[in-house]
């Protein structure tokens, strides 16, 4: 039935919206870059959202546990590979994504005989500039999302991940308008823990299509640190150590915050 | 279809690769040698493979951890190819590869090892311990011993680490040719320096006037600055301390802090007062 051009496409819309919904409750990540780094920060402790893949390459993922687990362990296992066999500045999360997830994922999801990755991946390579920091999102399509600037948009220090297209356009609105470039670890912190807010209020309303209220995503906030933890990770720009991952406990993390 | 690069075909079988097997199964990294008796059986070949490793390399606990020192001369034959060679190499923060043997073969054991560490920290989300990191370096030279009996290769090494777990301590470890590895109490010592070394930190770690663990770390530098000079005496492959030239040994310690190496100043300052 499958060799029919239509049944082929109506297949892939009804895997689309399968995966969409089994994607939907994921807790937002956001990455923020600022002058020392990068932060990558989420809320939840159910499992581990955020991982290191090489010296200067971290991830944030949600969707299914095992699909994230074999697409990280490929991503390591490549740039392991390549620093390895060249050097560690020869590996680049420009073409792992491109070249290596891009495809694996698109050919799984297209093979609508095989099961799709349930994941939704976010990367982040920290430059020696801030301006050479880079940003991806890889959907479970193999569609990639980047921070670099486009007739619509200008270039961003950021990167966000959520269960849904609405909740991920307004966390991204409001780093937008709110983050800015070169900023202090501490007003990164602030700007992704209140992106996070935001993207978690969008998850649990059906038609949140405004930003809150600034109240309200301090409510929101201050409601969810006391129940949940925090999880955190920095690439620091510092060139001094070759490895710069650095995950941050929930104690530094809310020392930091001041919470 | 073209196979693409991700292979993402694991099979779980409940134990991790680890990265040598990785980097085979790409075809990154060679072959182990297979270990063929026959080989060895021509006198020349016999001769190749007995220990004379070209070099000297010490390492010693001392009360700020473990001190490894080595020299800097590398050996082709009677030929002294470079007079700035570091066989003391980091392999992660806490521990230290120091190499006597071939240096292609050493240096590219320390790569495959630096790598091994990470990747093992990467994909199980933990630091390998101690007796993993010991025994990964134990299974390189295994794999690497069919190469030495042709007679090509051959690397003893002297492994450094600080052990940050229940029992928090430096340890030190050496190994012979086949990759035994021993846990050394005290000290080690290997190339074809070593056999003055050994007797210069027996005596000092029996009769001296301190035991080498107490020793503070101006101390520790002076005897093992001693030590290779003592071998560079008797033995042409090791460079000691090239008074003209002012090339001084590679020294560095390991403690719970991480890894330090000793600035050349403060290594030339230690020759001065208490060596030349």
């Amino acid at each position: 039935m499958i060799e029919e051009p239509y049944r082929w496409v109506e297949a892939i819309a009804n895997r689309r919206e399968y995966v969409e919904t089994q994607l939907a409750s994921g807790s937002p990540i956001a990455a923020v870059g600022y002058r020392d780094g990068i932060l990558f920060l989420t809320l939840g402790q159910a499992r581990q959202k955020i991982f290191e893949i090489y010296d200067r390459i971290a991830m944030g993922a949600i969707g299914h546990p095992g699909d994230i687990e074999r697409l990280r362990m490929g991503a390591i296992e490549l740039a392991s590979t390549e620093g390895f066999t060249r050097s560690a500045g020869d590996v680049s999360l420009r073409r792992l994504a491109h070249y290596s997830l891009s495809p694996v994922m698109k050919s799984a999801f297209e093979q609508v005989y095989g099961p799709p990755y349930l994941a939704r991946l976010l990367f982040a390579e920290v430059g020696a500039q801030p301006e050479e920091d880079s940003f991806l999102r890889v959907e479970y399509d193999g569609a990639i999302a980047t921070n670099g600037a486009t007739f619509a948009q200008v270039r961003q220090d950021f990167a966000v991940l959520s269960g849904t297209r609405q909740s991920t356009e307004l966390m991204e609105s409001f780093l937008k308008s709110e983050h800015a470039p070169g900023a202090t670890f501490e007003a990164a912190l602030k700007a992704a823990l209140d992106a996070w807010s935001i993207g978690h209020m969008a998850l649990q309303k059906d038609d949140a299509k405004e930003l809150p209220e600034r109240t309200a995503i301090a409510k929101h906030r201050q409601e969810q640190l006391a129940t949940t933890g925090i999880e955190a990770a920095i690439l620091e720009r510092d060139a001094s150590a070759a490895i710069r991952y650095r995950a941050l406990s929930d104690k530094e993390a809310r020392a930091l915050i001041g919470d | 279809m073209e196979p693409s690069l991700v292979t993402l075909d694991q099979i779980f079988s409940g134990a991790s690769e680890d990265f040598p097997e990785l980097l085979r199964r790409k075809g990154l990294l060679s072959p182990a040698a297979i270990v063929d008796p026959t080989v060895r059986a021509t006198g020349s070949h016999q001769q190749s493979w007995t220990p004379t490793e070209a070099t000297t390399i010490l390492a010693f606990k001392f009360s700020g951890g473990v001190l490894v020192a080595g020299d800097r001369r590398a050996t082709a034959g009677n030929t002294v190819v470079y007079d700035r060679a570091d066989k003391v190499l980091e392999i992660d923060r806490h521990s230290i590869m120091a190499i006597a043997g071939v240096p292609a073969t050493a240096w590219e054991m320390a790569r495959v090892l630096e790598h091994s560490f990470q990747y093992f920290r990467r994909t199980q989300l933990q630091e390998m311990s101690v007796d993993g990191k010991v025994r990964a370096l134990s299974k390189l030279l295994r794999d690497n011993f069919g190469f030495v009996m042709q007679g090509v290769g051959m690397v003893v090494p002297i492994f450094a680490t600080y052990d940050s777990n229940s029992n928090p301590e430096a340890r030190l470890y050496f190994y012979d040719a086949m990759g035994a590895q021993f846990e050394a109490a005290d000290y080690a010592a290997t190339g074809s320096g070593s056999p003055a070394v050994r007797g210069i930190l027996y005596y000092e770690n029996h009769w001296g006037e301190k035991s080498l663990k107490q020793l503070g770390e101006d101390e520790a530098v002076a005897i093992a600055l001693r030590a290779l000079d003592t071998a560079a005496e008797s033995d042409t492959a090791t460079g000691g301390v090239d008074r003209t030239g002012e090339i001084f040994p590679i020294i560095k310690t390991v403690s719970r802090d991480g890894i330090m190496t000793l600035p050349e100043e403060k290594i030339a300052a230690v020759f001065k007062k208490s060596v030349a």
